[in-house]
């Protein structure tokens, strides 16, 4: 029942000129035939030509008239599909799709076998993942239409996704026999090929898998693919043999490959034998010479005096030739210390005799002179990576002298710095070595980076500007272009600097990428099973699937948590200045020079707002003007940082950033300590327990998890009496977990069994003083503690529990807190935060940041000191 | 520096190295474009963690002008710290062959930088490219490019199919001509 209006012929051919309009992106003209229709009195109120004039309204940016016409006019005709169908494509483009699927299934009630519906009803099932919603519609499909490639292919793959491998491969193989491939390179059979081998093996048919690709072999063009996963196939079917030698082939064809070697040493097995194992890697160095590969290898496994001689022959030849690599390539061979030793006792002798011979050793020629150069700084990298920063600033400094314009020294004495605590002088460093190579991007991103560590944000910015386009900010420029790095930083650094909002503001915009790229799969369904590149396209589903699994992601996210956990802690007042959180430990001079930089700055970041303003109208301008009717998606809000940072309910917002993190990076410790900080100041009991028990699952004794622990055991005895069901849910799981030990217990085994990581001892101690208010002076030795035999001596673990003594969680203790900064300030003498200033009060205010305090001191944490 | 094929959990770490290394950058989409239309020809190296350090982001001319399959390289990036290993070399050594294997490939073409003497340098020198043709204001801000081409006979010698392969051209269907929803009356 296609409409209950119908058009007389005339009207209906200038209907079908709207439709067409449409197709063409002639909008336009589409509202003129609109218009044609609906001017005359009879069909003023037809239904299809009003849904389409919404439609076509809605591709001109009009989109409250769209959804006005496009209702009206479904209001007015409910049983036609072309209004239920443009119904649901204009929620489409606003990214409705749950709205749409229910439309487009409105529409498929009046007209049940319309190709088109049934396609773009299958595009947003596989968007949205409803798989079995899928497999019914490509049923569908493959009914109305047998004659079409992707009906089979589609439905083929529903089975795929729903892990149904037997009945995906049956359609694949009919399909397969219809199939005539052209005699060579036929790219897209090759490719169904392949995708059928996939599923095969996914299905664990490792024999049928590598039937199949011995019978096909002359169809499939992607030779790569073919001798990988024959190799591998036969390793897992044990025939060694076979394997071996089509291993030997993958390495002839790319030896730089770590898994060809990895996968004929099993096939040879040669696990068990180091020399057959070496004389392995020595053969196929002869045949190639210069493969970095087979050298690399056997500096892993190989020890004593092979490993000398390898890694003496590797030394030298980095050293001649000047490869900067040289360190970082063999960074993995630093786990093994007598390793460690052999390789400072060569490089230094090396440097020895380079300097009064100009050799290596006593062999060998005359070197050139750059190889004592790169001899410096390859021990300057030496011992910045073993922590000795005297020694790592002393062969720095010598391979200045030698060359006092290679950018690379440069470069890593500041990285020396950074990891000295001094972000300042790493910030001049880089600058000077970005100033020797403007032309450089990767350096102008180094110093930029290294400038928003030092918090020198619009600094940053600027330098970022020498590479990004004209006409826009850099900043907004790099916005555009997904720079999650540049975005990621500048959050942290706004965080350091206590602006909330504009740090929210950076979490959210990477937040908003993840959506983007999730929403870039949409138009891959379709194209795809054109071009039958079928595994990348299962590739990609299954990356959209887990995509905030990756650490750009999770970063901000945990940021953006953190931030909202003190922002509900500590909600901004109507008179609040976020500007000013820092400024109680200033000197009234340095408060006046702050407040005369923040002012400038307001005024720079309100004209450079203005111009922005203005760009960026007339920018939405063109857009109109071009405005093809692409479905971009809905006009997103904009994040204003003051609005952000007094969101109505911040608990929300921080759930918002956990759930994915719970979802795709549940083996994470941090996800569960978050969780359950959410959850304790929601007061969600519960939810808190579920975010223990999952703790306990990854990671029982993670510092910050402990502190958790011992919360949500104290929380459940302070709630006393608890009521049905949730009692006999909590008694049993507090059994399983606790053990029916109390606090102070749990508390002193997790010490006991710690006792020599920094970390933990700070944890543990924070624990004690908060059980037992007598026990402050063995908890603050505990904490304070900075033997050299304990584990975890870091600047950034020292300056966590220098700031936890400034908090108060230890009690009061101003004396002890001077005292331990000032032996922080012995063992990194670099470190700024722990520089002591002239008028000697404790300097908690240098340090990192004031959100620590929410991480551990939250309301339902608070100490009572 | 281990040298593999890219999959597409390695395209959001391809991105991230072009927009440290290159001034020329591409939303995610365009590396997805790439990944999935010619999933064979990119390349990426890694470090020993896993972190990308280079890669080689290729495609196939979807419409040739001479009717001549051949590739296209959009993207070649290898980072700062990590030169001097002959990593460029390699990964395009690496996707100049599956060129040939896959699509019977019979050159590779690329554009530089008129002012970019380092990368100009690079292929001239060590990967043995040479200028075919100047297209004047070729990038945004109104700089020309050189389009450079490598001859890819050796690699059809050495990799491709023995077949008369001359008239065979590359069927692809464009990008841009994504799903536009249609309605049917």
């Amino acid at each position: 029942m296609p409409s209950k209006n119908p058009l007389p012929p005339k009207e209906n051919a200038f209907f079908k000129r709207i439709l067409k309009c449409y197709e063409q992106k002639h909008y336009k003209s589409g509202l003129k035939f609109a218009k044609q229709i609906l001017s005359n009195p009879k069909y003023a109120e037809h239904g299809e030509t009003m849904a389409m004039k919404g439609l076509t309204l809605n591709c001109l940016g009009r989109k409250e008239e769209a959804y006005d016409f496009v209702r009206r006019g479904l209001r007015n005709d409910l049983t036609s599909h072309v209004c239920w169908h443009v119904y649901g494509l204009l929620q489409r483009s606003d990214r409705k799709y749950d709205e749409a699927i229910k439309c487009y299934r409105n529409a498929l009630k009046w007209d049940k076998d319309n190709l088109q519906i049934l396609r773009d009803l299958s595009l947003l099932q596989i968007q949205m993942r409803d798989l079995e919603g899928y497999r019914e519609t490509r049923y569908q499909l493959l009914a109305l239409r047998p004659g079409q490639r992707a009906s089979w292919i589609g439905y083929a793959m529903a089975y795929h996704l729903l892990k149904d491998y037997d009945m995906c491969l049956k359609i694949l193989e009919e399909f397969r026999k219809t199939q005539t491939p052209k005699p060579v390179y036929d790219y897209e059979h090759s490719e169904l090929l392949l995708y059928q081998n996939m599923v095969m093996q996914e299905a664990g048919m490792n024999i049928e898998a590598m039937e199949h690709l011995n019978t096909f072999d002359k169809q499939i063009v992607d030779r790569l693919y073919v001798q990988e996963t024959m190799a591998q196939l036969y390793n897992q079917l044990n025939q060694s043999d076979k394997a071996a030698k089509i291993f030997r082939d993958l390495i002839n064809r790319n030896p730089e490959n770590w898994a060809y070697y990895r996968g004929y040493e099993r096939a040879l097995h040669l696990e068990e034998s180091p020399e057959e194992r070496m004389q392995m890697y020595k053969s196929i160095m002869e045949e190639f010479p210069h493969s970095t590969m087979p050298k690399r290898l056997p500096l892993d496994f190989t020890t004593d005096d092979v490993f000398r001689e390898l890694i003496d022959e590797y030394l030298k030849k980095s050293l001649r030739k000047g490869v900067p690599p040289s360190f970082v390539s063999i960074k993995s061979v630093y786990k093994d210390l007598w390793k460690v030793k052999t390789i400072e006792d060569l490089v230094l002798s090396y440097v020895e005799n380079l300097k009064q011979t100009g050799k290596f050793d006593s062999k060998g020629d005359v070197e050139p002179a750059t190889a004592l150069l790169w001899a410096y700084y390859f021990l300057a990298q030496h011992y910045d990576y073993l922590n000795n920063m005297e020694k790592a600033f002393e062969y720095i400094d010598l391979g200045i002298e030698h060359t006092p314009l290679l950018i690379e020294l440069y470069v890593l004495k500041a990285k020396i710095y950074k990891h000295a605590g001094d972000m300042d002088e790493a910030v001049r460093l880089m600058d000077e070595a970005q100033s020797l190579d403007t032309a450089d991007r990767y350096i102008n991103c180094k110093c930029a980076k290294y400038m928003l560590r030092a918090n020198l944000i619009q600094e940053a910015a600027d330098m970022c500007s020498k590479f990004t386009r004209e006409g826009i900010s850099a900043v907004e420029n790099l916005n555009e272009m997904q720079c999650m790095w540049f975005q990621t930083e500048c959050a942290f650094a706004y965080k350091r600097l206590g602006k909330w909002g504009d740090a929210l503001k950076k979490c959210h915009e990477i937040d908003r990428h993840f959506t983007e790229i999730i929403e870039d799969q949409f138009d891959f369904h379709t194209y795809c099973m054109r071009k039958m590149t079928l595994r990348s396209y299962v590739g990609l589903l299954r990356l959209e699937d887990s995509l905030r699994g990756h650490p750009f992601y999770s970063r901000i996210a945990h940021l953006a948590i953190e931030i909202y956990l003190h922002l509900h802690d500590h909600p901004l007042t109507d008179t609040d200045h976020e500007n000013d959180v820092n400024s109680e430990n200033l000197s009234p001079s340095e408060l006046k020079k702050l407040k005369r930089k923040q002012r400038k700055a307001q005024k720079k970041a309100e004209i450079e707002r203005e111009k922005l303003k203005a760009e960026q109208e007339k920018r939405d301008q063109n857009k109109n003007k071009a405005a093809d009717g692409e479905l971009d998606g809905p006009k997103e809000e904009e994040l204003i940082p003051d609005k952000l940072a007094r969101a109505d309910d911040p608990l929300e917002h921080a759930i918002h950033f956990l759930k994915p993190l719970q979802m795709l990076i549940p083996q994470c410790i941090e996800t569960h300590v978050k969780a359950y900080k959410i959850y304790s100041r929601k007061g969600k009991l519960l939810l808190m327990l579920q975010s223990i028990k999952r703790g306990v699952l990854a990671n029982r004794s993670d510092p910050r998890f402990h502190i958790c622990l011992i919360h949500f055991l104290q929380y459940v005895k302070d709630q006393g009496e608890l009521s049905e069901p949730a009692k006999t849910v909590i008694n049993l799981e507090m059994k399983n977990i606790y053990q029916e030990k109390t606090a102070l217990q749990l508390n002193e085994e997790f010490l006991a069994s710690n006792s020599d990581s920094l970390e933990h001892r700070a944890a543990g101690a924070r624990m004690m003083y908060k059980l037992d208010k007598s026990r402050q002076e063995e908890a603050m030795s505990l904490a304070t503690s900075l033997d050299s035999n304990l584990k975890g001596v870091t600047i950034k673990n020292c300056i966590e529990v220098l700031e936890a003594l400034c908090r108060g969680d230890l009690g009061k203790c101003e004396q002890e807190a001077l005292e331990y900064q000032t032996r922080c300030h012995k063992i990194f003498p670099h470190a700024t935060a722990f520089i002591i200033p002239a008028q000697a009060s404790t300097n908690c205010s240098g340090t990192d940041s004031p959100t620590e305090q929410i991480l551990v001191n939250g309301s339902a944490l608070k100490n009572e000191s | 520096m281990n040298i593999r094929c890219a999959t597409p959990d390695d395209l959001m770490n391809m991105q991230h190295c072009n927009l440290l290394c290159l001034p020329e950058n591409y939303q995610m989409k365009y590396y997805f474009y790439h990944g999935l239309s010619w999933p064979q020809l990119s390349y990426v190296a890694e470090d020993h963690s896993g972190k990308i350090v280079g890669y080689v982001l290729a495609k196939m001319e979807e419409d040739p002008e001479d009717s001549v399959p051949h590739g296209h390289i959009t993207s070649l990036a290898v980072k700062r710290s990590h030169r001097r290993l002959g990593l460029a070399q390699k990964l395009m050594d690496q996707a100049s062959r599956a060129m040939v294997e896959n699509f019977n490939a019979q050159y590779v073409s690329l554009h530089v930088r008129k002012s970019n003497r380092a990368a100009l340098h690079l292929y001239t020198e060590n990967l043995k490219f040479s200028i075919s043709e100047i297209e004047p204001k070729y990038y945004a801000d109104g700089e020309d490019a050189y389009a450079m081409r490598r001859d890819l006979t050796e690699f059809r010698e050495k990799y491709g199919l023995k077949a008369d392969l001359d008239q065979l051209a590359i069927e692809s269907a464009p990008a841009q001509d994504l799903v536009k929803p249609k309605i049917q009356d």
